[in-house]
């Protein structure tokens, strides 16, 4: 009688999202305006407008920038993330960090200056050459 | 006002005699019959159209399969007219994920007349819908002049997808799929697996030494260098309630 009329609504397909996986590598410019899922290898800078979540497999040399991001493998480049960066235990980092907020498993490496700079407040902590290995 | 091309195969074949018959006597109870043109061997279906068009038509539905939308496409896109689809006999994909039911039952979405504007994708200036397959992907593609991607698997292979059961046809976009044999573990521990790379985009490029083959819509097209690109919402196409998209 109160069914949600929603539910019912057939699935939109085109989710926008753009996956990287194993066996493929992009050099260049990658910029995307929905959530980007790498798995492979980038080479130059990576933008996108939503979530990245970088797989244990993938291999990015490259200044990385994202509204939210996941990182399970390696960065070569900085990174700056607008709200929350989710570092897991199999992430390595070798470059600055930029984020709101920021979550580091134990195990994960980090090589660079970490800048934690609020939307809002604008201000900012400093943790240089931090290595939470 | 209507017009109703029947392809060569269609009147070749008497099996499809009788369902012909049918499907004519439902569009005259329906109030939409409309004139009738063959296609033939050395007849331009083009210029059959384009003639049509000159003389009022609106409406051009196609009696046969995906082969006979892929003569009319460029010809219907251009004039803007409303392009129906009445599916007769095999190789029919087109017709199911435009939710066009096959035979005398496709004049009831005919007649309900749910039009939807979809993309067209073009390679080389070739239009098509579905999309495009490349079986053996050993070349470089640039991706809206940006950035480029390579295989760095042993065996892969490409697809552009416009229209499909994954993909929306009205999003401006098409979905390019890196399908790469990557092999995981150690030695003979080692097993291969498909790993899928998903790129919506809106233009890239092909470029290869030696020609290559690319299936558009399921033809054959060889070249060094394929310029692959979508024009959004150009067509617009009667849809039945289960389609895809």
């Amino acid at each position: 009688m109160f069914k949600d009329k929603s539910k019912n609504a057939m699935p939109s397909s085109s989710s926008n999202e753009t996956i990287i996986a194993q066996g493929v590598r992009v050099e260049g410019d990658f910029q995307s305006q929905g959530d980007v899922v790498i798995d492979g290898e980038v080479v130059g800078s990576v933008v996108t407008q939503s979530s990245l979540h970088v797989g244990e497999s993938a291999k990015i040399h490259a200044d990385v920038k994202a509204a939210n991001a996941v990182i399970a493998g390696e960065i070569i480049g900085n990174v700056v993330v607008g709200e929350m960066l989710e570092l897991l235990s199999t992430s390595h980092v070798q470059g600055d960090i930029t984020t709101e907020r920021i979550s580091v498993a134990a195990g994960a490496r980090i090589n660079g200056q970490i800048r934690m700079e609020s939307k809002q407040k604008g201000s900012s902590v400093q943790a240089k050459d931090e290595d939470t290995k | 006002m209507y017009c109703y091309l029947y392809d060569e195969y269609i009147q070749e074949n008497k099996r499809f005699e009788r369902e012909l018959l049918k499907i004519e006597n439902r569009l005259t109870d329906l109030g939409i019959a409309g004139k009738v043109s063959r296609l033939a061997l050395f007849r331009n279906a083009e210029e059959m159209i384009r003639d049509e068009i000159d003389h009022g038509v609106s409406t051009i539905v196609v009696v046969g399969n995906d082969e006979t939308v892929r003569k009319v496409i460029d010809v219907v896109a251009d004039n803007d007219v409303v392009l129906g689809i009445i599916p007769i006999g095999p190789g029919n994909e087109l017709a199911r994920m435009m939710g066009v039911p096959e035979g005398v039952e496709a004049c009831e979405v005919l007649s309900a007349r749910r039009v939807e504007k979809i993309d067209v994708g073009t390679v080389n200036g070739r239009r098509f819908i579905t999309g495009v397959t490349m079986p053996n992907f050993r070349a470089e593609i640039t991706c809206e002049d940006k950035f480029r991607v390579t295989s760095v698997a042993r065996q892969a292979a490409l697809e552009i997808r416009n229209l499909t059961d994954l993909t929306d046809p009205r999003d401006g976009q098409f979905e390019a799929v890196i399908s790469a044999a990557v092999k995981t573990g150690w030695g003979i521990f080692g097993k291969t697996q498909i790993k899928e790379s998903i790129l919506p985009l809106s233009s890239m490029a092909i470029r290869s030494e030696l020609p290559i083959s690319l299936f558009v819509d399921g033809e054959e097209m060889k070249s060094t260098r394929f310029d692959i690109g979508i024009e959004p919402l150009l067509l617009k196409v009667i849809t039945g309630k289960t389609r895809v998209f």
